[in-house]
């Protein structure tokens, strides 16, 4: 029975290590996952909330893309997906994935910072292609 | 055709029911003739299977846009390749592809065992036709009946997503699926051994073979993955931790922690619980991941489209199955005691048994990322995400330690190892280890957990050499052979383990070319033609990209393309050009970017095709529209993933090969080499 | 449809016939299949082979090796002891007249009789210390005297 001993030994200390590991990973690395509603809110609820590390899904309004230029990010506007009347810009500085466009219906999701500014600092945007896989009957009739 | 195969999917499911009914109630009443009729009906339904299969095949080489499946996935321009390949294109007919897979392998299982293991037979039969046959309900009531016809006829049809039309892209599923379905049979005889009461290491000994095809499948599958999203996704990176991704990860990890333990069993006589637990639980996984690709339950690049329906099917079916392995294990639990216990610390069943738990460890920390957001929905109500920094940061330290294990597992008895010898078989690896992280820090490698990671791949690779050095001397002494012969002798005698060492090679490289991403390198720049984008790599030289100009050929498929054409130099010697690419598709409305690779055996230089300030103009070749922003990489090592992933196909190989036991007497060899006797003194 | 319809009947035929017929798949167990005791046998022995290959790779130190021969041989022969009551005839060279089991076999014969020097196989005599072939010492097989320390 000794011997087993050696065996749980082992098994609580992997088992710490990993704790540790996914507690610290999530601690540092998590994004709350909001509406642009919800973010508004809680940014005006908790000012430090400007600091943290979020991730956005709304729809891209159309028309508002600013291409980027040499010395400027591209800039476009994201709405919620209920209420198209809350929206706020975002910038973003990299490269934009080849579905992105500011027609109508384009979902986005977006992660970065809200900055006290108002404008949203992407370090990555995302279209959603789950429109890519599956179309409705009505989308093939026309 | 379509229409046969469309009927021979409805008649598939009552002859699945059939069949796995029989097999268990004639196991059970040891009824014969009721399990020949279950054996039978798994090749009825593969034969069922590859009816509706052709079916499904031939609607979309005729261009039967009628069927909603075809007219999503095909179009009448798309080319001929593709529309075969259309049967695991999409959702529903992916499921199709999934079902004959499994009745394919269920066949080879009922007909390779046909004179053999007849004890366990009934209740394989049983088991696998069980789990075609809830692949069967899925697609008959899943709202995912891929003879769905449409109230009409679509003149054409949508086509397929330009960036599936890749040749990784087309073999990865079906070698995944090829890794899942095969994974089925080692867990139908696992459920047979707990059924039949017969929980020695038999079931181990009859499905290793099994056990090592299913985990080279998956490790081949999800390396195409990467090869893929590496050329078509256009950034540079082959992994993005993506739920669907990290899905097919899991039961890799469960599936290689099996292989090592299954060992202990076979040697000790210890882990049965466990095994029984790991092989449940790496089937679980399969269907997981298979579950959530297909149910949009966390959003990903890849989920096919949502559908609750699908959702609560599997959910079931995994819920079920679950109870099922519970409670038979609890049942058989008393049959399960070790036989033995693990007499020291240091021995490779202890190093093996780490292995597990690390493997464990990983996946568990990979499952708790990725289901995060739900849980944290569930429990909060306000969803949380962790992306690749999480995953990266986690993962990076338990890699490490697999990786110093590969090299530590070989080198460890079983049983006791001395410390003195351990310390001995050490030295060398780790100076080696110990130089190549100091000799990489002198050239300026500041990156820490890249270095540490070439060190220890140094000191396994150490190891591992020495081992086959070692292996070979030896043999070519005891059995008086040449070390070429030698050599190939000492593998073929022993291929798992030889084959196992292979494979670890292959495995190391991967690490490492994974170790070298820390050391890419990216510039991105806006370019008339005429002017140059300069980048360094990480080894010191320069590449210089000339930017030529823009021309627009139309390819087949294609509205519009327009391919930028660069030369490049390195350290100011022309060493050829590079072409990168945005294209429109006929059917698809956003432009798709084909990205330029320059590979060579220690970097890639990658180009892409970022924006174009007029894409229009471009588009038609307009002279005064080919100002282009490029981003240009260099990637460090990344042909090693490829590489390993070779070196682990040997190796597997090697380790599958059915050989005959040959074992050379020992006793012979010893009294072939006695020493003249030296008087001792008696 | 009379192809669906065809193809129907002549599923339901195949898999009905065995039980018509009364044929009966067999659930005898064959030579082939393997035991817990075979398979046990060809780990041991498997176990020998690698631990002498491990010795001379100078992986195993001679005392360990030794201590490892020994248990090792002591369940290879428990093992073909208990293969040896599942199977009614006594076949002394066993499948296919096996070299290293024929040897094994020996050695236990020898072990019965005097002492057998586990590394080169030399019968010596009883009360023997010393291999009279080899010169190496001897070390006890039979006994069941545990193998690590507790």
């Amino acid at each position: 029975m000794k011997k087993n001993h050696r065996f749980f030994v082992g098994l609580a200390g992997v088992a710490t290590v990993v704790t540790y590991l996914i507690w610290t990973g999530v601690s540092q690395t998590m994004l709350y996952y909001l509406t642009p509603n919800e973010l508004l809110a809680r940014v005006k609820d908790d000012p430090t909330f400007h600091q943290v590390g979020v991730k956005v899904s709304g729809r891209i309004v159309p028309g508002s893309w600013e291409e980027a230029t040499e010395h400027t990010p591209h800039r476009f506007y994201v709405a919620d997906l209920e209420d198209e009347a809350t929206s706020f810009a975002v910038e973003y500085d990299d490269m934009l994935p080849d579905t992105f466009n500011d027609h109508e219906n384009v979902d986005a999701v977006v992660e970065g910072r809200f900055r006290e500014d108002g404008v949203f600092e992407a370090t990555l945007v995302l279209t959603k292609c789950g429109s890519r896989y599956e179309a409705t009957p009505e989308e093939l009739a026309g | 055709m379509t229409i046969l195969g469309e009927f021979a999917l409805w008649i598939a499911l009552p002859v699945g029911l059939w069949g796995a009914i029989l097999g268990f109630v004639g196991g059970r009443k040891q009824r014969g003739d009721l399990v020949l009729s279950a054996e039978r009906s798994v090749y009825a339904v593969f034969f069922l299977l590859i009816l509706a299969s052709a079916g499904i095949i031939t609607a979309f080489v005729t261009d039967r846009f009628e069927y909603w499946y075809v007219a999503n996935y095909s179009n009448r321009a798309l080319d001929m390749f593709y529309k075969v390949s259309g049967l695991w294109a999409g959702q529903r007919g992916s499921l199709v592809f999934w079902a004959l897979l499994l009745s394919m392998f269920s066949c080879i299982a009922v007909f390779t065992n046909r004179n053999k293991n007849r004890e366990f037979m009934p209740y394989v039969v049983g088991v696998l036709l069980s789990v075609s046959s809830f692949f069967l309900m899925v697609l008959l009531f899943g709202d995912v009946n891929p003879f769905e016809r449409l109230a009409f006829t679509p003149a054409d049809g949508r086509g397929l997503n330009p960036q599936l039309q890749n040749y990784w892209m087309t073999i990865h599923p079906p070698t995944l699926y090829l890794g899942f379905t095969s994974f089925t049979v080692p867990f139908a005889f696992a459920i047979a051994a707990l059924l039949t009461g017969k929980l020695d290491t038999r079931w181990i000994a009859i499905t290793r073979g099994w056990i090592l095809l299913s985990w080279f499948f998956l490790a081949n599958g999800i390396i195409f993955g990467m090869r893929w999203a590496y050329q078509e996704l256009g950034w540079g990176g082959f992994w993005f931790w993506d739920p669907v991704e990290n899905a097919s990860l899991l039961p890799w990890l469960t599936a290689t922690a099996f292989l090592h333990s299954i060992q202990i069993q076979e040697n000790r006589g210890m882990l049965k619980v466990w095994n029984m637990s790991l092989v449940s639980l790496t089937f679980l996984l399969t269907i997981f991941a298979t579950f959530l690709t297909r149910s949009g339950l966390i959003e990903s690049v890849h989920t096919f489209a949502e559908n609750t329906k699908i959702a609560m099917i599997f959910l079931t079916f995994l819920g079920v199955v679950t109870g099922i392995c519970v409670l038979l294990i609890a049942w058989r639990y008393p049959l399960m005691k070790s036989e033995n216990q693990i007499q020291s610390f240091l021995s490779r069943e202890s190093a093996f048994l780490f292995n597990n738990l690390i493997f464990l460890g990983a996946a568990f920390a990979i499952m708790w990322g990725t289901l995060f957001p739900l849980i944290t929905e569930g429990l909060t109500g306000q969803a949380i995400t962790v992306g690749p920094p999480f995953f990266n940061r986690v993962n990076l330290p338990i890699g490490i330690a697999l990786l110093a294990l590969t090299g530590i597992g070989p080198v460890i008895a079983w049983r006791k190892a001395s410390r003195r010898n351990l310390a001995k078989n050490f030295i060398w690896p780790v100076v080696v280890g110990t130089a190549v992280v100091a000799g990489l820090y002198l050239q300026g490698a500041r990156q820490t957990m890249a270095l540490i990671t070439f060190g220890v791949a140094a000191f396994v690779v150490t190891i591992i050499t020495v081992e086959f050095v070692k292996g070979t001397r030896a043999r070519a002494h005891i059995e008086g052979e040449g070390i070429p012969i030698a050599f190939v002798h000492l593998v073929m005698r022993n291929r798992r383990r030889w084959g196992g060492y292979i494979v670890h090679l292959g495995v190391v490289m991967i690490f490492t070319a994974f170790a070298g991403a820390a050391f890419d390198r990216e510039v991105t720049q806006t370019l008339d033609p005429g002017e140059s984008v300069s980048i360094q790599s990480a080894f010191g030289h320069e590449y210089t990209l000339t930017y030529q100009g823009l021309s627009s050929p139309r390819g087949q498929n294609m509205l519009r393309q327009a391919v930028a054409l660069m030369t490049v130099e390195r350290n100011g010697v022309p060493v050829g050009s590079l072409t990168a690419e945005k294209r429109l598709y006929v059917t698809w409305e956003a432009p798709v970017t084909e990205v330029g690779i320059r590979s060579t055996p220690f970097e890639d230089l990658y180009l892409i095709l970022a924006s174009l300030e007029d894409l229009g103009g471009a588009f038609e070749n307009d002279a005064s529209s080919q100002r282009a922003t490029f981003e240009v990489q260099v990637n460090i090592l990344v042909g090693w993933i490829w590489y390993g992933g070779f070196i682990l196909t040997i190796g597997s190989l090697i380790a599958m090969w059915p050989s005959k036991a040959s074992l050379t007497p020992a006793p012979r060899r010893a009294a072939e080499e006695r020493v003249p006797a030296e008087p001792v003194g008696v | 449809m009379l192809g669906a319809a065809l193809l129907a009947i002549g599923v339901m035929l195949f898999l009905l016939i065995p039980i018509l017929r009364g044929e009966w798949a067999s659930f005898d167990r064959t030579d082939e299949d393997p035991t817990e005791i075979g398979a046990r046998k060809h780990v041991a022995l498997k176990g020998l082979r690698d631990a002498e290959y491990d010795y001379r790779a100078g992986k195993l130190d001679e005392n360990d090796y030794r201590q490892i021969k020994a248990e090792m041989s002591r369940e290879a022969l428990d093992a073909m002891e208990a293969a040896k009551a599942e199977v009614e005839d006594p076949d002394a060279a066993g499948p296919a007249g096996d070299p290293l089991e024929a040897e094994i076999l020996r050695t236990r014969r020898g072990m019965a009789e005097g002492t057998t020097c586990l590394d080169c196989g030399h019968v010596n005599e009883q009360r023997s210390r010393f291999c009279a072939a080899c010169g190496r010492p001897l070390v006890a097989v039979v006994s069941n005297a545990p193998s690590t320390g507790d």
